[in-house]
């Protein structure tokens, strides 16, 4: 009575990467004949990296055969959805992160009773919180008018140029609350909130608000302070003794 | 060195060098003369620049050399003159040339000066005496009485002219309503502060109520700058036999006379005096009033008694309604700049003039033959004056919201006398109330930047979009921020 290991691969180095290559090459044997999309329309999936599945497995898997084993997986992922075994699906999903790109939605926002519809900005240190209602144009930031708290035209500008972009300046109200970080900031924080309460009202507007720049959160601030500088990058003075 | 020395002393050099053969070469290095050896002693010791040792590690040294002008080049232009500096700042220009003259642009005149019809049209100020093209026209009392203020866009049009706002046809329906009373037994004296956020044409407002003043010959007292009065910047005495105390401020008074003068000299040149001043002035018994008022610009010292006395011959049955007004009211809501002998600050009310004022704002005196007093405050330059302030939230409260109306917080200093000057204001009266300035609506909006664009300063096709966006940058329609960003900050 000889007992057989239940793999083949027993007695190789790393049996379970040679198993899961050996079984995703044969499922790719079975439905390569299946139509397929190009892989710019493929789903967008986040595979594990090396690292995980080295954890997972707990074998010294060499990157370029873990990349070739990618390889087939992306090539799986090409199959035509419409017609994508059941099989396949199961498979792909051991070596997909736990959390998929897009699949964590931010909830949608809502028009409240009033018609106000809510949008929070930040830029720099500050931040507004901004609620847009259909209206006539007017503007109001922290119980002022726009004029009596911008006193420069440009961030005047800045604060309402969701609006201002695509032409709905006269459309909507806006009361805005802002806090911290100085003039410029606000106002610049201001812009997003208007943009994300705009978005909330008319949803179309997106590719024509992410042109304007109002989508994106500008991520820059004040850089930290070094030991051995004098700012963030200034060096002391060179002096010769 | 003179050349001719030059040439002389290169002969003498040669032939010395011809002479002695071993000696040539040190004196070819001293290029002077042999019969004189003082420029090589005179010659200054040329010091060496850059040896100076480098200053040590940690240690400041001051550059004293450094913004010390060269002693013979630097600024040399000429000074400006004594007062020219200031009288290029005060300068009042009323026209551009570069601009275009606007054809549409209709005058006021006194006829249709108190139509309602005009809401939301801009007016010209009329620039010649329609009656006799040799007398002051409207833009000239107007510039008398400084109402025009330098911070304000006159200089970038062709002409001065106004936008009737709907607050300025509010200020005309209370003309007419004084006119209209003066047939009846008591005449109407109404007044009015004039508030509201900065840039939103207060002075502008008081100046258009002055030019109605003018147009339908009333007799305009204008104090221009409030400051003026307390900053203690003229000359003060106090009023003999006063209690408490009060002073009177002579040179002002006199330039007040002749600002009267100046505006209102027809209906004082046309008028006799008919009642003796108290104490008498050597005046002819059948003088005009202008006579009176030339009296006291000539003697300062003079100037309140004929103040006085000019105040009692307005005051008599017959003679026009009276238009007080004054820009810049918390200036004088408060204590003045000026001593008292016992160095005691004066409170501004207790300066004659301001008291004047203050009487006829407040309603413990009124306009015997009808009239309106107009304060107008400002916000770029105003003192704090929390008594002023909270009466004019009080105001505006019981305009907006009857049922809400804020409390005196006890916890603040009260000024008594501001207080109770101020009192009225608080009450059911509608002679004393406030005019909110500001916020343009965008038909108004939109009238003026026509304007703007038929003068050639807005070079664009004034729209609905257009007004509409300019109107919520500025703050929802403050005129000034709408002139700024469609005019000034052209871009």
């Amino acid at each position: 009575m000889r007992i057989v290991p239940a793999s083949p691969s027993y007695f190789s180095a790393k049996p379970t990467f040679t198993d899961d290559f050996l079984s995703l090459s044969a499922l790719l044997r079975k439905v390569a004949t299946l139509p397929v999309i190009p892989p710019t329309e493929a789903p967008k999936v986040a595979w594990k990296t090396i690292d995980q599945y080295r954890i997972m497995t707990n074998e010294p898997v060499k990157t370029a055969r873990y990349h070739r084993m990618l390889q087939i997986l992306r090539r799986l992922n090409c199959i035509h959805p419409s017609l994508m075994p059941d099989e396949v699906v199961q498979a792909m999903l051991r070596y997909k992160k736990p959390n998929q790109p897009g699949e964590v939605q931010p909830a949608p926002g809502v028009i409240d009773e009033l018609g106000r519809a809510k949008g929070v900005g930040r830029r720099k240190t500050s931040s507004a919180v901004a609620w847009l209602v259909e209206g006539e144009g007017e503007v109001l930031v922290n119980g002022k008018s726009l004029s009596q708290f911008f006193g420069r035209l440009h961030h005047r500008e800045s604060a309402v140029w969701a609006l201002k972009a695509t032409s709905r300046l006269d459309k909507y109200n806006v009361f805005a609350l802002v806090q911290g970080g100085g003039l410029t900031g606000q106002a610049e924080a201001m812009t997003l909130a208007v943009a994300k309460s705009l978005l909330v009202h008319e949803p179309a507007l997106k590719p024509a608000l992410r042109r304007a720049g109002t989508i994106t959160r500008d991520p820059r601030r004040v850089e930290r302070k070094k030991p051995g500088h004098v700012k963030a990058r200034k060096m002391p003075t060179w002096v010769k003794r | 060195m003179p050349p001719s020395t030059c040439l002389r002393s290169f002969a003498q050099l040669s032939l010395d060098a011809s002479a002695h053969h071993g000696i040539a070469p040190r004196l070819l290095r001293h290029p002077t003369a042999c019969f004189s050896t003082s420029a090589v002693r005179y010659a200054a010791v040329v010091k060496k620049k850059g040896l100076k040792a480098a200053p040590k590690k940690g240690e400041k040294s001051l550059n004293t050399k450094k913004g010390r002008k060269a002693p013979g080049g630097g600024d040399m232009g000429k000074r400006p003159a004594q007062g020219e500096r200031k009288a290029q700042r005060k300068r009042i220009v009323l026209s551009n040339d570069n601009a275009l003259n606007v054809s549409s642009l209709q005058d006021l005149d006194s006829d249709n000066v108190l139509r309602q019809a005009n809401e939301g049209k801009v007016m010209g100020l009329p620039q010649a005496n329609p009656v006799d093209p040799l007398k002051p026209s409207t833009v000239d009392a107007l510039r008398a009485v400084e109402a025009f203020k330098t911070s304000q866009g006159w200089s970038l049009f062709r002409r001065p002219a106004v936008l009737m706002m709907k607050e300025a046809v509010q200020l005309a329906g209370l003309f007419s309503e004084v006119e209209a009373s003066a047939a009846g037994a008591p005449k109407k004296t109404i007044r009015r502060i004039l508030c509201g956020e900065r840039m939103s044409g207060k002075s502008t407002l008081l100046l258009q109520g002055l030019a109605m003043g003018f147009l339908r010959d009333w007799f305009v007292i204008n104090l221009p700058e409030a400051q003026d009065m307390v900053n203690a910047h003229t000359d003060y005495a106090p009023l003999p036999n006063s209690q408490p105390m009060q002073y009177t401020q002579d040179t002002y008074t006199a330039n007040l006379l002749q600002q009267m003068l100046k505006s209102n000299g027809a209906f004082l040149g046309s008028t006799r005096l008919s009642t003796t001043p108290n104490p008498p002035l050597a005046l002819s018994a059948n003088a005009t009033l202008k006579e009176l008022a030339a009296l006291g610009m000539a003697n300062p010292e003079l100037s309140w008694p004929v103040f006085v006395a000019l105040w009692k011959e307005l005051s008599l049955p017959g003679r026009p309604p009276v238009l007080l007004a004054v820009d810049g009211l918390s200036h004088i809501m408060r204590h003045s700049e000026y001593m008292s002998a016992e160095v005691k600050p004066i409170h501004a009310h207790d300066l004659t003039l301001v008291r004047h004022f203050v009487d006829h704002l407040s309603g413990q005196k009124k306009l015997p033959n009808g009239g309106i007093v107009l304060g107008a405050t400002s916000q770029s330059n105003a003192p704090t004056s929390s008594a002023l302030d909270f009466c004019i939230q009080v105001a505006e409260a019981r305009q907006k919201t009857p049922d809400n109306v804020p409390q005196w917080n006890p916890y603040k200093k009260v000024d008594v006398r501001v207080m109770e000057a101020l009192k009225d204001l608080n009450s059911d009266s509608s002679d004393f109330d406030i005019i909110k300035v500001g916020g343009l609506s965008k038909e108004e909006a939109r009238s003026i930047m026509e304007y703007y664009a038929e003068s050639g300063m807005l070079r664009h096709q004034v729209n609905e979009g257009f007004v509409a966006e300019k109107w919520s940058l500025a703050g929802m329609g403050n005129i000034g921020e709408l002139e700024k960003a469609s005019v000034r900050w052209r871009l």
